[in-house]
């Protein structure tokens, strides 16, 4: 099933004055805000001085107890928390160039306003977003979307088309994973899984999900090229 | 010695800014009058799976998201009899019981029934600040504060009663998004009153005491602060908190971060209208609390005479105090002691409740915001 | 209305994607660098963004905000910043949209110091690092001309201790990027008597250009006469003119020149009257007013805001806030002046 740009209804670019980079995605009825500080001198004084030739990347994903269709508090130490946050920093420690800023620090905050599936995926759009504006020099966009497998076991039709893009109803009911792109079509950045599915299934769901990022790619450089026209055309020289 | 708290100003700039705020009128750094508020944004019902919600950015590019969700819990089984109930609401002032008179007959019928069964544990504020935990001083101490406000009119418990087994739990999750640059009590507080003004709740279909039935129709539910006037002719609202600073004999609203820096005193005022009959003012007061002013974490410069690198040599201790207390602060920054005058106290109050003071703009500017 | 609650603005509507492979507007580009002139044409057409192929021609060099894509040996230059591309000679670089203030030998900066170390500071000036303040590279005051010793690093926060404003020059950039500063002039030194404020980010544009006068005086309508200083890294200070009784001293008058000042080091404020408070406050409303507006930020355009808002004053009614509305027709009349 194609990607097409109405599911995202909307993204934002450069929506908060206050931090160094800001955007507001939304896919579907999951929302996103990201907003980047950095990179800054990492605040650690006194004794042990980050001497560390690399920027760090710190990330850290407050899920708010509205996003869900029942509230819920969700602690900061979640195990599953934990683990996005740390898929997102090492996806951009790849392709950010960190080098270019020894001992200092480069934090994301994404704020999950509500979520309705590919939640992993969202929080790697908005945060690509985020650090563009922020002018953090990057090798390229990091995208990322999910797929699923609608393939039942029994009936083997080999035919049926992997899903794009799951909302919250399909990921609880079908095997889907996300993938996230980064430098060309093909160079996967992130890949994760955690529920099961055939071996024969995986490949054709992988294509499918390049084919989505490739599509994302194109819409996120789409708006970062318009808020830049409209960043220049309002500018006096 | 300057101690580097985080108020990252130096002597020099704080006392001038102290000595420009104590002016007749004072003048503020940006030109604004007194009582003269920043422009902000704010939308309501961004989320649309919360029963309510609002979103505000002030002018300093703090921003503010609050989504409010109601669920419905059991209640607890009161003693039957007398239908005392034992628990004590969450900041133990004791709730209602059935026996308390109840409000103004021309309500009607629903509020009478309501009227002191509502607990104070059903409302549960929670608030998310970036970088601090959730039992960090300030995200407890803020959530207090609002839960407090809120809870002070004694109505909203009241109208989450469903019947004698249910009620509505209401869950108000606060999130500040970007770094707590100047204290932001009162942009989570407006934020607050802008999400619950657009909160409704599924309207009621079952009768008495059986299990509860909503309509599903979303048009026929009902708003948590109906928009309908009261008898009195005043309209329900839930409360805002506004801070005040006052610099010398001068009291200022609106305070930005440097302001605060140098107050002498900072008062958070909660202000809701008032919904009784013959009621002196339009507004009145549910909560004060004072705030320990950031300037008293400050060092005091160093006046020229002492300052060994600018020629001054030093004095004995006696000497130096006497040099201090004679410029009383006017050319060399030292921070503010002693608490707040009653009168200064009432003064504040003055501006925020009377007829076309602070409390009125705020409260009428926010309700202009479309639900 | 004390308070003004204004709707968000829309969001701006996206373009529909054009599904097309993602190397065919690149190769226009390609083309059209030979015919760029050199220099920086800001206008739209040349918005680069991350990833996106600049050329493969091997003829340029690579400048800041490119990167070399490492397929096989080819020259395969890329963006690695949203911005435009500037030419100069055969080198290519970007010029970001946004980003955070990269320190240049001889920027004129503004900076806030955050730590005290034994024999020097670590200065912030919204740079990604603290700058350094070597106590070698201040002024003793009295102009003296001697090794510093251990009892001046013992004194050293009798100099500068934290929290403490200062305006001080580039001296040199380290290896891992971060600057190092000197106040070794008059003009130099700690700030004091004046209002500090802060506009955010660089990139071209929007806040505080590099420009051949950074410190200039204002005369005001009523309050006297005020300095600005507008450091390059967005810092600004706005300050009651000190009287100099110095003329221009050369280089063999300088130590007589700052032995005469004895205050440089002093947290004192002197007398300042209201009027200049309030003129103070009016200026640093006027460069709110330009960067919320997108006009950049030098002496030229403050000067023509503070009179526009002026005028306006004169037409309008005097407002002492010069946020919002008021804001917007002081910045109109200033882009309308410039023609």
């Amino acid at each position: 099933m194609p990607l097409d740009s109405s599911s995202y209804s909307l993204a934002q670019f450069s929506t908060q004055a206050a931090a160094d980079g800001s955007s507001y995605l939304e896919m579907g009825q999951t929302k996103i805000i990201c907003t980047v500080n950095g990179p800054q001198e990492s605040k650690r004084g006194g004794g042990s001085r980050d001497q560390s030739n690399a920027a760090r990347i710190e990330t850290d994903i407050s899920i708010a107890g509205f996003s869900g269709v029942d509230r819920k508090r969700h602690g900061r130490g979640d195990k599953r928390t934990q683990e996005m946050q740390h898929t997102v920093s090492s996806a951009f420690s790849s392709t950010l160039f960190t080098h270019l800023f020894p001992h200092s620090t480069i934090a994301i905050a994404i704020h999950v306003l509500s979520q309705d599936g590919s939640l992993l995926a969202a929080c790697l759009n908005a945060a690509t977003l985020a650090l563009v504006d922020a002018g953090v020099p990057m090798s390229d966009y990091v995208v990322a979307c999910t797929t699923g497998s609608t393939a039942s076991y029994a009936s083997n039709d080999e035919e049926a088309d992997p899903l794009l893009d799951l909302n919250g109803l399909e990921e609880q009911e079908l095997p889907f994973l996300t993938v996230g792109t980064s430098g060309g079509e093909d160079k996967v950045n992130v890949l994760i899984m955690e529920t099961r599915v055939q071996m024969g299934r995986l490949e054709a769901m992988i294509s499918v999900g390049l084919d989505g990022c490739k599509q994302i790619r194109g819409i996120l450089d789409d708006i970062v090229r318009e808020h830049g026209k409209k960043a220049l055309n309002s500018r006096v020289n | 010695m300057a101690p580097y708290t985080n108020i990252p100003l130096s002597p020099a700039e704080l006392s001038y800014l102290y000595t420009s705020l104590s002016q007749t009128p004072p003048i503020r750094p940006d030109g604004r009058a007194p009582t003269q508020f920043r422009p902000l944004v704010a939308e309501t019902d961004i989320l649309p799976s919360a029963n309510g919600s609002a979103r505000i950015c002030f002018a300093d590019g703090t921003e503010a998201i609050v989504g409010v969700k109601a669920e419905v819990e059991q209640s607890r089984v009161s003693g039957a009899a007398t239908g005392q109930v034992e628990s004590e609401g969450v900041l133990g002032l004791g709730t209602g019981g059935v026996g308390d008179v109840d409000m103004d007959e021309e309500d009607g019928d629903e509020e009478a029934t309501r009227a002191g069964k509502g607990e104070e544990g059903w409302v549960e504020v929670a608030i998310e600040i970036p970088g601090m935990r959730d039992d960090d001083a300030l995200p407890v101490f803020l959530s207090a504060m609002l839960t407090e406000a809120l809870l002070a009119d004694g109505e909203l418990k009241d109208r989450l009663w469903i019947n004698r087994r249910f009620h509505w739990r209401l869950y108000i999750d606060i999130l500040l998004l970007s770094q707590p640059l100047s204290y932001p009590l009162p942009l989570l507080s407006l934020t607050t009153h802008l999400a619950l003004l657009s909160t409704r709740i599924p309207a009621l279909i079952s009768e008495k005491d059986e299990d509860p039935l909503f309509n599903d129709d979303w048009e026929a539910s009902r708003f948590l602060y109906p928009q309908s006037k009261t008898a009195s002719g005043g309209h329900r609202k839930p409360p805002v908190t506004l801070l005040m600073l006052s610099v010398s004999e001068n009291v200022i609203a609106d305070p930005s971060r440097e302001e605060l820096a140098v107050a002498d005193a900072v008062v958070a005022i909660s202000v809701a209208p008032t919904t009784g009959l013959n009621a002196e003012s339009a507004y009145k007061t549910v909560a004060l609390r004072t705030v320990d002013p950031p300037s008293r974490l400050t060092g005091a410069g160093v006046p020229t005479a002492l300052n060994t690198t600018a020629g001054g040599t030093s004095l004995s201790a006696a000497e130096a105090l006497a040099l201090r207390e004679k410029d009383q602060g006017q050319t060399v920054w030292r921070p503010p002691r002693g608490g707040v005058k009653r009168a200064m106290i009432a003064k504040m109050i003055k501006m925020v409740t009377e007829k076309g003071g602070v409390g009125q703009e705020v409260l009428e500017g926010l309700a202009g915001v479309e639900t | 209305m004390a308070i003004s609650v204004l709707p968000p603005a829309p969001a701006p509507v996206p373009t529909a994607h054009k599904t097309q492979d993602g190397d065919s507007p690149v190769d226009e580009d390609d083309m059209d660098i030979d015919s760029l002139p050199t220099g920086h044409q800001r206008t739209a057409q040349n918005i680069l963004t991350p990833g996106q192929l600049v050329t493969q021609d091997p003829q340029w060099m690579r400048g800041h905000g490119t990167f070399n894509a490492d397929d096989s040996d080819a020259v395969n230059i890329r963006s690695t910043l949203a911005g435009t591309l500037q030419k100069t000679n055969k080198l290519l670089s970007i010029i970001p949209l946004r980003a955070r203030y990269t320190p240049e030998i001889g920027d004129l900066v503004i900076g806030r110091i955050v730590e005290v170390q034994s024999r020097r500071w670590k200065v912030d000036v919204a740079a990604p690092l603290l700058a350094n303040l070597l106590l070698s590279s201040i002024n003793l005051p009295g102009g003296i001309l001697r090794k510093r010793t251990s009892v001046d690093e013992l004194n050293i926060r009798s100099y500068f201790s934290e929290g403490e404003l200062l305006v001080a020059e580039v001296q040199q950039l380290f290896q891992d990027g971060s600057a190092s500063l000197h106040t070794r002039s008059l003009k130099y030194g700690k700030l004091r008597n004046g209002y500090f404020l802060s506009v955010s980010g660089m990139g071209g544009g929007s806040g505080v250009v590099r420009a051949k006068r950074q410190i200039f005086t204002m005369q005001t309508r009523r309050g006297g006469e005020v300095d600005c200083i507008l450091g390059v890294n967005g810092y600004i200070w706005l300050a009651k003119h000190l009287d100099e009784k110095k003329e221009d001293v050369g280089i063999n008058k300088l130590e007589e020149a700052a032995a005469a000042d004895t205050t440089m080091y002093s947290s004192q404020n002197d007398e300042i009257a209201a009027e200049t408070r309030a003129e103070i406050a009016r200026i640093s409303g006027c460069i709110r007013a330009l960067v919320e507006n997108g006009v950049k930020v030098e002496e030229g355009t403050v000067k023509m805001a503070y009179e526009a808002s002026l005028e306006i004053d004169e037409l309008e009614g005097e407002v002492s806030y010069l946020g919002g509305e008021r804001g917007r027709s002081v910045v109109e009349m200033v882009l309308s002046g410039r023609g």
